[in-house]
């Protein structure tokens, strides 16, 4: 049907129309359109015959059958488009001039391919160009209708070997600008020749400053940086223009209709060269600089693939063993497919260039630079920063020039400049030896952390935890991958012994444990840094299941104890979560201790530890026995006394703790609603405490679930009793 | 509760590496001496001590031509990272392309040949001699001729701009560290415009992968000069001690304080205790130095010089400013100077 409609749109509406009436009458109209598609099949068929029989020096004035046939291959072309062939002979046809110049162009501007263009069509027509006799006129347009056609041309192998005729009409003032676009689309390396690039400058001295000659010139250097020098200037029009203003719509409806799609504008567009950084600033500390050949490149024959060709990252695997390293290894940054190449550098040079540079560029701008406290240049800075996070967010890995540069930043920074890229940078350090951990870390940082506000000390703490993530990440893996770690050259791969790498984690978890407790004392337990120090104790319980390292660190009481009596829910929940996790891995860890599969040991102290912090939890919690001798936490009698507050052995079990005390209410409601008078105590008799029990933890407190579920034994739920915190055995 | 929770047998044989892979050498790699000193911005120690200025012809060792060249002007310093594939055997190519690459910044959008000679000429050529040790590479002189635009047939070409490329007693354990591939001459000395400046500078580090950023001389530089170029006295003539010093004040203070050098030598000489065997001076004794003449200079006009900037030093042998401009007057001290700037680049690497 849609080839009939193509053929001619009134049948094919009014075979549309008789579909509904008559079964019939669509049976007749649709035979009659088969018959006319076959006719007019044949006719444009005799029509081609007879272009291509065409003799040289026919009467073109008043030749009713040459006009006859012209327009039956025009609408043709115009509607469906040309197969392949019929490009070739009408290409043919046209530029042999053997009906004149007028009909070359009419035939040239119908010249619309349905699917491709054989390689062969264009090199005869290149070398019908070579016989000179066209009208410049024609010459243009043909030259143009390439460039429009090119990207449907089969193969260019051929044209580029007839590179050599190509590249002479450059000397044409008018043909110059195609040429060079056509050009520019196939230059290879080896066609850039000293003698050619004599001819194009010759051209530019004739021509002046054209773009098109400039862009040619420019890929020329590409391929051959010590053979010329251009520097295209920043504000200049790059890229050549379009060329296919006579095709453009034809050949768009035509493969809309062929393939459902358009082809999209492939030629280089017109655009003006970007430039973010505003020429004002007279030192550009930071600014990458851009692809570029490196001038001193092996000049062997050996094929050799340009980053500034690159374009996708299908070019990127083809050519991923023979790209050559730009001439600045900073420009690398610049481009997200470079990124992806850069990850697979192997070279320890190249590295080292990188480092300069971006070690260089940070030092310059935030510790020597002069300070210029333009917003712009703020502005430029933390922009940087930004790039220069996510790229090693990219490549999952710090620069070492970043770590050093943080080093020597920290001891001078104020805390609030660029402050979330500085602590995202800082979280990307790779592991630091304990040995100087302190020194280079945690000094500048504790006096940072302690001048500051709350909402800067949670962000230092969820840094410091990123990082401690990271660290782990990395030794889980490295250590299941020992054998693979090819290290690319001895002296760059620190050697570290497993007991190295824990005590720099040790030397971590125990600083942050101290800033936790300082930090959660001076700002009076605020419940974001509490938040954040938990999430830190999160990392730290799973240490030995998720990333198999046998440490085992338990929160400070200055954590512990606020966490425990936090007046919201969330944080309880959090702390109940993380204690399960705890017995989760100290029970993994003693099990594997007592089948002698692992080469650790787990110290006595550290389950004593925890059993003393799981009593208190559950002994205040669960069996209201809160500041009862033997229950993990005692205050002296005479204190609790004076305190005046009855039954104070209660006062944090999950019925009266601040932070349930909500639900507690609640659950009385619902209960008794009648009841006037609130007394939570009568919660704790009998199936109402197993009711408030499931009630309380289907709030969505699923770290206090866990932690009932491990630590509390079903009995002593069921039966309502009072229940105990197994603690892990010690031996 | 902090007690270490673990305590852990490590099997010898597995060994963590600190990095599967690496974007560049780790800045705490134990056996280097790259090691971070705390509240120290660079990796290289900054020396509390030096050889005490040394006279020396270095006519003997240099083409006295070339020596003429440095001693002639005044140098605007700055301080370049490695260079990367630098070779002293290509100069002439190198000369070709910076020509070339001037002519095609100065007008831009054209392109421009590698080769024919243009209005400005480059020549790129070694001072043999220079180098005091194995690890330094020899210096890189660089001048640009310019032929007048309306030049006569017999005009020579101008000298418009020059620069060098030096290295002298660079921290050879520094030197020593880089991969082959790379040729460090830190101390990069300019003359003339500041627009040929600019484009040598982005040549240099478009061709060889470098950083070139003005060199600062700090207080502390400018102290040891001072120092240094005191103890010569005896030697040759300095014929002044001239210090020059900015004060916050507003307007700002500009203080010059010039110094007759039979007196400077006397306090220096005062402090400084000479052990024959190798004469060595301290930061220590630099200090004093300073303190000694601000405390003269206190006596006599109740200011406190320690209150401003040292902005220039200078004696008939040399000057250095601040803003990193220095003139070396005698060739004798080539050497000591360069040593102390080279230092003082190196000081600037960041890795």
């Amino acid at each position: 049907m849609s080839e009939t409609s193509q053929l001619s749109g009134l049948d094919a509406d009014a075979s549309r129309q008789s579909d509904s009436s008559d079964p019939g009458l669509c049976n007749r109209s649709l035979r009659e359109n088969v018959r006319k598609k076959v006719d007019a099949e044949t006719q444009f068929r005799l029509s081609l015959k007879y272009l291509s029989e065409v003799e040289a020096g026919t009467v073109v004035k008043g030749n009713d059958q040459l006009e006859r046939n012209l327009v039956v291959v025009e609408s043709v072309a115009l509607s469906r488009g040309l197969s392949p062939e019929a490009i070739s002979i009408l290409l043919d046809f046209a530029l042999s001039l053997r009906v004149g110049g007028n009909i070359c162009l009419r035939v040239l501007k119908f010249l619309i391919p349905a699917t491709i263009v054989t390689q062969d069509a264009v090199v005869r027509g290149v070398s019908w160009l070579c016989v000179g006799k066209m009208p410049m006129s024609a010459q243009v347009l043909f030259v143009r209708w390439v460039l429009t056609v090119f990207d449907l041309v089969d193969c260019k192998d051929q044209l580029r070997d007839i590179y050599g005729f190509i590249f002479s009409f450059v000397t044409d003032e008018n043909l110059c600008p195609y040429i060079c676009h056509l050009l520019y689309l196939l230059t290879m390396k080896e066609h850039v020749k000293p003698y050619r690039v004599k001819k194009l400058l010759d051209v530019q001295a004739k021509m002046g400053r054209q773009p098109f000659l400039s862009q040619l010139l420019a890929l020329y250097k590409v391929f051959c940086p010590e053979l010329v020098v251009v520097s295209l200037p920043s504000r200049m029009k790059i890229g050549f223009k379009n060329h296919n203003s006579p095709w453009k719509s034809a050949l768009a409806a035509v493969q809309r209709k062929n393939r459902g799609e358009v082809l999209t504008d492939q030629s280089l567009v017109l655009a003006v060269k970007e430039k973010p950084t505003s020429r004002k600033r007279k030192l550009h500390h930071l600014e990458i600089p851009p692809l570029s050949s490196a001038f001193h490149s092996s000049s062997s024959n050996r094929k050799v693939f340009r980053l500034e060709q690159l374009s996708s990252f299908s070019q990127l695997l083809e050519n991923l063993h023979n790209i050559e390293l730009p001439a600045q290894m900073g420009s690398l940054l610049s481009s997200s497919l470079a990124l992806h190449y850069l990850d697979c550098v192997q070279d320890e040079s190249a590295s080292l260039r990188l480092n300069f540079w971006l070690g260089d560029s940070l030092h310059q701008e935030f510790l020597f630079g002069p300070a210029d406290g333009s917003s712009e240049a703020s502005g430029e800075a933390s922009h940087f920063l930004s790039m220069l996070l996510s790229t090693q967010h990219f490549l999952q890995e710090g620069f070492s020039s970043t770590e050093s540069f943080l080093y020597k930043f920290l001891s001078v920074w104020d805390g609030s400049l660029f402050r979330p890229q500085i602590l995202g940078l800082l979280s990307d350090i790779p592991l630091v030896p304990s040995s100087c951990i302190k020194t280079l870390l945690f000094e500048p940082l504790m006096q940072l952390y302690f001048t500051s506000t709350v909402f800067f000390k949670c962000s230092v703490i969820e840094c410091l935890n990123i990082m401690l993530v990271k660290w782990l990440t990395w030794h889980s893996v490295s250590a299941s991958e020992d054998s693979l770690d090819i290290s690319l050259n001895s002296t760059s791969a620190m050697s570290m012994t497993l007991s190295g790498f824990m005590d720099s984690v040790m030397e971590l978890v125990r600083f942050v444990g101290r800033l936790a407790t300082v930090g959660l004392q001076l700002e009076n337990c605020h419940a974001l840094l509490l938040c954040h120090a938990l999430n830190f104790y999160e990392t730290v319980c799973d240490m030995f299941l998720k990333y198999s390292l046998p440490l085992f660190v338990m929160p400070p009481v200055g954590v512990f104890y606020p966490a425990l009596f936090a007046v919201d829910s969330v944080t309880v929940d959090q702390l109940g979560y993380i204690m399960a996790r705890y017995r989760k891995n100290l029970t993994l860890a003693k099990k594997q201790e007592q089948q002698k599969q692992q080469t650790f040991h787990v110290r006595g102290n550290t389950y004593k530890e925890f059993n003393q912090l799981l009593v208190t939890m559950v002994s205040c919690l669960w069996n209201s026995k809160m500041f009862l001798p033997g229950m993990g936490m005692e205050i002296g009698e005479d204190l609790l006394a004076q305190s005046s507050v009855p039954e104070f052995w209660n006062s944090f079990d999950l019925i009266h703790h601040p932070a349930f005390l909500s639900y507690a209410i609640e659950f009385h409601q619902k209960c008794w609603p009648e009841r006037r008078d609130v007394d939570l105590n009568s919660i704790k008799v009998g199936k109402y405490r197993n009711w408030y029990m499931e009630f309380l933890l289907n709030q969505g407190f699923d770290g206090l679930k866990e932690f009932v579920q491990v630590n509390i034994n079903q009995r002593s739920i069921s039966s309502g009793s009072q229940g105990d915190g197994q603690p892990v055995s010690q031996t | 509760m902090e007690g270490r929770g673990s305590a852990v047998k490590t099997p010898a044989s597995r060994i963590v590496k600190r990095r599967s892979k690496s974007y560049g050498r780790s800045c705490v790699e134990p056996p280097s001496q790259f090691w971070y000193t705390p509240g120290q911005l660079t990796i290289v120690r900054i020396p509390t001590s030096r050889e005490a200025a040394k006279s020396r012809n270095i006519t003997e060792k240099v083409d006295p031509e070339k020596v003429a060249l440095l001693v002639k002007n005044e140098w605007k310093l700055s301080h370049v990272t490695p260079l990367y594939r630098f070779r002293h055997t290509q100069l002439k190519q190198y000369s070709r392309h910076l020509s070339a690459f001037i002519m095609a910044e100065k007008q831009q959008g054209v392109a421009v040949e590698v080769g024919p000679e243009t209005t400005f000429k480059v020549t790129f050529s070694t001072v043999l001699g220079l180098a005091e040790t194995e690890e330094d590479a020899e210096t890189v002189f660089i001048q640009i001729h310019s032929k007048p635009m309306f030049a006569a047939a017999g005009d020579v070409p101008k000298v418009v701009w020059s620069g060098w490329l030096t290295c002298v007693n660079g921290d050879p354990e520094y030197l020593r560290s880089l991969p082959p591939d790379f040729v460090s001459l830190p101390l990069f000395c300019t003359n003339g415009p500041e627009a040929l400046t600019t484009l040598v500078k982005s040549w240099l580090e478009r061709t060889f992968d470098c950083n070139c950023r003005s060199l600062i001389l700090n207080s502390t530089i400018l102290n040891w000069l001072a120092v240094l170029w005191t103890g010569c006295h005896p030697t040759t003539d300095i014929r002044y001690l001239k210090l020059d010093w900015t004060l916050p004040t507003d307007p700002s203070l500009d203080i010059s304080y010039r110094l007759s050098p039979q007196d400077v030598w006397e306090l220096w000489n005062s402090i400084h205790q000479e052990d024959s065997a190798d004469d060595t001076v301290s930061l220590e004794e630099v200090n004093r130095f300073m303190t000694g003449l601000e405390s003269h200079f206190f006596r006599h006009f109740r200011i406190y010089l320690s209150a401003g900037t040292l902005m220039k030093v200078s004696t008939s042998l040399g000057s250095a400013h601040h803003n990193g401009k220095i003139k070396i007057a005698c060739s004798n001290y080539i050497p000591t100077v360069l040593t102390l700037l080279t230092e003082c680049a190196i000081l600037r690497m960041p890795i």
